[in-house]
């Protein structure tokens, strides 16, 4: 029996051998190289004991946006590179490579640097190498050369320091290409520089605009002397080192209180300034309230409102289970009561929204039996006896992950690809009356969110997308939405978006939320995990230029669904619980480091789902008090002590 | 003499007797889990869970499943991605991750062709518009995909020729059979199976109407909540057609193809016509149609030709045919409601069947003796119990 097995076994591993061993496939050239742009014929064919054979023969490339080949054989290049080709016929295939050549290097731009420099003052090159196919290149060693270092010298990274006046010719070589510049460094006139800023003391997180002016020896202003900032500190803890972050338009913040030293330099002049920055002390006491437990599945999203008998009311969703919404009577957050329950054909309600004259829910369905996913619209009116009015599946098939409501428009993703706006003025007889989506390849979508007559959608890759769905801004209506602005950040991940229009300062700001899981989830019960990613705070205070300024990021876990009511944020980080923010003032930096942290709060449930594993969905403000929801345990209430009075001025003109 | 033919009688009675055990893999798609499946003969179990996809708290439904012909990996359909779905390569027995390739919108059916290694999937683009989809081929080795051929609409089922020279593949709302020549992936044949079915010839000598579920020929006209979706009775002035020429909206609705392993014949099942279509590959034309119970879905036949098992995802049951006869043998039911996918043993001895359930029902796997034709047992794993693929038996 074990020779029989020996044997099978060797048996199985040469049938891949058997399989192909008979036949060969012969490539003609053997060793292919091509130029970009270039066409080549090759010959293949099939031999088997030394005989050719007329076999069908197909050869694919493996990165066919770069090398393809057409059916007659024929090769063309496309990009520099060497790629690997399958040439596979009747039980018979052979793997070669074809290399492309990479295109000789054709020019080398420099951007425009100043017509004059001013001695001691320094010039970063930006350059470009383009090949002959005229593609912009990294991959080539370019070397930089001053004819007369005295003059200006210039290092390995394009860095132009200049010395005393004449003119210098920089040079850069890329293969056997060069460009030459001519800088032209003229005396400096610059005898001091000038530093102000609008205080001098502050607390840490709070930002400072730094102004410095360069002056002549008549104390003429020099509007185009290249100003640089920078600054050093002593923190107040002496375990830590003073940190911030500053801008070379003058703002500066900092993390951590102690004293800091803000330089403004322009060749050898400089100016510098000492602020004092306290500790923010925004902190305050958030206490668990009361539970409303889910603990035989997982719990999704939530919403809290005030029904239309003036008590209060929530909805939960619940995920990979068995297609339940829960709804609650939260009028008393310390003793949140179930009372009513719909199952729709599902197993994931991923999302639960409800509308502004609280009569009605919309909650999306996933995992359907029969793949026909969509929503279901129910009536809440009475939330003890909630009754489904319609479903609407069209164009949902795929899934819906993400719903939003307002006024009588119903915002539905669908396929993770775009969302249908849903005019919902009969709820028995919802009908889609347009739909936004990218042209971006492989455009995908997470969320949306709408205010004020804009959409805000989430977009991964494409990130945040702002679209005129009423507003006026654009034009846009919900029967003709259009898109006005947007901003993507490289990590691909955005998953939230809301706005915030912050009072004290007038910006208008649009946070982005990451949601990425570096080591998976075990959703199983008993699975305990760990998730990350952050908050970007965009500035769309210039639709044309949104900047992003700042982050609020919680080690070792990772960014879900926020709520922002004033000037506090509410945010549910998965494992790191809820966090309550304070986004008062101009927002630059890392706001976390910054102290901006009021409160934390974690819902460890002993008889969870999962047990003593916290994993928080989203938070909300509902009349003072933080609702949120847990994947482990259901729903939450707790309470954030009322704000210190501020007897004592922080910021000192 | 008489004692050596003893020893020999002996060992061939011991070496049938020896248990023997049944290994498929089957994917929960709405627990993101593919389970490993146990059958000893007698008794079915899940005898492993293995996690799959990358992002958790999304659903990415793992649908299509497929071991490779040297039965070394097996290959995982992932639906939901962002949006496209992905393919991954796993090695059977350590079930670990060896490879990934995004593909189209939500990957279903593949297989990979012995003659070629390579791998044929269909992209089923469940995802709304109606709009021809395709079939990418992928080169396993380095789990590169090579191509997208173009197909109809709503791409299911797909299978390959015993020789592994031709693709075939059903798309379920253009109602339509292609053949691809796995080699030049060429599209040489196209199908319409309405017209098809309508043209059938059926054989009322080989059919047990004692059997026939009357209703089922209305199947087009009703709207059951657990068939196939019936996109005839939607309303698709609301759709967005992505500016392409109105669609044909198939009755039959093709969810599934299965080929002959020795002869060149092919099996489609019509979910929304309530037949299996025997279809010649040198004619291109129906042989004989079988009229089964409501909405079959999946087609597996036999390594050794004899049965074709089509499981029957409205009806909750399993047909049990026979090939030479055309008569259904038997219509077992199932555990729970939405049978789905059907894979029969290399030795053509059992089928292994994965019932979907709803809602939060446990996925089952019912294995069905075909020798007896009778349910022996049912596995239990996770949710949504749908793609399945044989993987060895194990003496």
């Amino acid at each position: 029996m074990k020779k029989l097995k020996k044997a099978l076994y060797i048996l199985a591993l040469l049938f891949p051998v058997a399989l192909f061993a008979q036949k060969e496939i012969v490539i003609e050239p053997a060793n292919i190289t091509m130029e970009v742009g270039q066409k080549k014929q090759i010959n293949a064919y099939v031999m088997e004991n030394g005989k050719k054979l007329k076999d069908p023969i197909n050869l694919l490339s493996r990165a066919r946006r770069s090398l393809t080949i057409d059916s007659t054989m024929m090769a063309h290049a496309i990009q520099p590179g060497t790629y690997d080709i399958v040439a596979v016929a009747d039980g018979v295939r052979k793997t070669f490579q074809i290399k492309v050549n990479y295109p000789a290097i054709a020019s080398i731009k420099i951007d425009d640097i100043p017509q004059k420099i001013y001695a001691g003052t320094s010039i970063a090159l930006k350059y470009h190498v383009i090949d002959k196919s005229g593609a912009t290149r990294d991959n080539v060693d370019v070397k930089f050369t001053s004819m007369y270092g005295n003059i200006a010298e210039v290092d390995d990274y394009g860095m132009v320091n200049t010395m005393i006046p004449g003119k210098a010719t920089i040079t850069v070589k890329a293969e056997n290409i060069t460009n030459t510049i001519t800088v032209n460094v003229v005396s400096n006139p610059i005898v001091k520089v000038q530093l102000e800023a609008e205080m001098t003391a502050a607390r840490t997180g709070d930002v400072f605009h730094f102004k410095a002016k360069a002056l002549d020896k008549n104390g003429k202003i020099i509007a185009d002397a290249p100003i640089f900032y920078s600054f050093n500190g002593v923190s107040d803890n002496t375990s830590q080192s003073a940190s911030g972050l500053i801008k070379n338009d003058g703002r500066f913040v900092a993390d951590e209180a102690g004293k800091y030293t803000i330089t403004a330099s322009c060749g050898v002049a400089s100016a510098s300034k000492t602020v004092k920055i306290a500790p923010r002390e925004v902190s305050r006491k958030i206490e668990m309230v009361g539970q409303g437990s889910v603990n035989d599945k997982h719990t999704s999203d939530f919403w809290v409102w005030e029904g239309i008998d003036g008590r209060d009311y929530a909805v939960t969703g619940t995920w990979g289970a068995d297609g339940t919404a829960y709804f609650w009577d939260v009028t008393d957050p310390g003793s949140m009561i179930k009372i009513d329950s719909v199952q729709v054909d599902a197993r994931t309600v991923n999302d639960v929204k409800i509308s502004e004259d609280g009569k009605i829910c919309v909650i999306s369905r996933e995992g359907a039996s029969d793949r026909k996913n969509g929503l279901v619209i129910i009536d809440v009116s009475n939330p003890r006896d909630v009754e489904i009015i319609s479903r609407f599946d069209e164009n949902m098939t795929g899934g819906v992950h993400n719903v939003f409501l307002s006024g009588d428009y119903l915002y539905a993703l669908s396929g993770g690809q775009k969302y249908y706006i849903i005019d919902i003025k009969d709820p028995k007889n919802p009908r889609a009356v347009s739909k936004f989506e990218l042209d971006t390849p492989g455009h995908s979508i997470h969320d949306v969110w709408v205010e004020d007559g804009i959409a805000y959608s989430s977009n991964w890759g494409d990130g945040i997308q702002l679209v005129d769905v009423g507003n006026g801004i654009a034009g846009g209506s919900p029967e003709n939405p259009k898109q006005f602005a947007s901003y993507a950040y490289p990590n691909k991940a955005n998953h939230a978006s809301f706005p915030f229009r912050s009072p004290s300062t007038g910006k208008f700001y649009v946070i982005g939320g990451d949601e990425i899981f570096p080591y998976g989830l075990n959703t199983q019960k008993g699975g305990v995990n760990m998730a990350a990613g952050y908050l970007h705070v965009v500035d769309f205070t210039d639709l044309e230029n949104p900047q992003e300024v700042a982050r609020f990021e919680v080690p070792y876990a990772g960014s879900h669904n926020y709520w922002i009511e004033g000037e506090t944020l509410y945010v549910a980080f998965y494992n790191g619980g809820v966090r309550v923010v304070d986004l008062s003032g101009e927002l630059m930096g890392d706001l976390r480091k910054q102290g901006r942290e009021i409160a934390w709060i974690l819902p460890n449930d002993a008889n969870g789902y999962t047990p003593n594993a916290p994993f928080t969905w989203g938070a909300q403000l509902h009349k003072g008090h933080v609702f949120f929801s847990d994947f482990n345990s259901g729903l939450w209430s707790a309470k954030l002590e009322p704000e210190k009075p501020k007897n004592t001025p922080i910021q000192v003109k | 003499m008489r004692k050596s033919l003893i020893i020999v009688f002996s060992l061939i009675a011991i070496t049938a007797l020896q248990a023997q055990n049944y290994y498929v893999y089957v994917a929960a798609e709405s627990e993101d889990e593919v389970a490993l499946v146990k059958f000893d003969g007698k008794k079915a179990e899940t005898i492993k869970n293995i996690p799959v996809g990358i992002w958790p708290v999304e659903n990415e439904g793992p649908h299509g499943i497929t071991v490779g012909p040297e039965g070394k990996y097996w290959y995982l359909s992932l639906a939901h991605g962002n949006p496209y779905g992905t393919l991954y390569k796993y090695e059977t027995g350590t079930d670990k991750v060896v490879g990934s390739v995004p593909l189209g919108l939500f990957p279903a059916s593949m297989q990979v062709s012995a003659a070629t290694g390579l791998l044929y999937c269909v992209n089923f683009n469940l995802h709304g518009d109606m709009v021809p989809s395709t079939v990418s081929v992928v080169d396993v080795e380095s789990m590169t995909e090579l191509t997208q051929i173009t197909t109809g609409t709503m791409p299911h089922g797909s299978r390959l020729s015993a020789n592994g020279l031709k693709q075939y593949s059903v798309a379920m709302m253009s109602g339509e059979l292609f053949e691809i020549d796995a080699i030049s992936l060429k599209i040489t044949k196209t199908l319409d199976l309405d017209e098809a079915s309508k043209m059938a010839p059926e054989d009322h000598s080989m059919m047990d109407h004692s059997k026939m579920d009357m209703g089922a020929s209305k199947m087009a006209e009703e709207k059951k909540p657990m068939e196939a979706m019936d996109h005839s009775q939607m309303d698709h002035s609301k759709m967005d057609m992505g500016g392409m020429p109105a669609m044909k909206h198939s009755a039959f609705k093709p969810t599934w193809v299965s080929t002959h392993p020795t002869k060149n014949l092919i099996y489609v099942a019509g979910n929304g016509a309530a037949e299996v279509l025997e279809i010649s590959t040198d004619t291109w034309k129906t042989t004989r149609k079988f009229i089964t119970d409501k909405g079959p879905y999946n087609i597996d036949v036999s390594p050794d030709g004899k049965r074709m098992v089509v499981s029957y995802k409205t009806a909750a049951k399993t047909g049990v045919w026979d090939l030479e006869s055309g008569k259904e043998l038997a219509r077992l039911d199932n555990s729970q409601k939405v049978t789905h996918g059907v894979a029969i043993s290399s030795d053509s001895k059992f089928a292994f069947v994965s019932v979907e359930g709803i809602q939060d029902d446990p996925g089952m796997v019912d294995v069905i003796d075909l020798t007896t034709n009778r349910l022996i047992d049912t596995a239990y794993l996770g949710k949504q119990a749908g793609g399945i693929a044989f993987w060895k038996i194990e003496r």
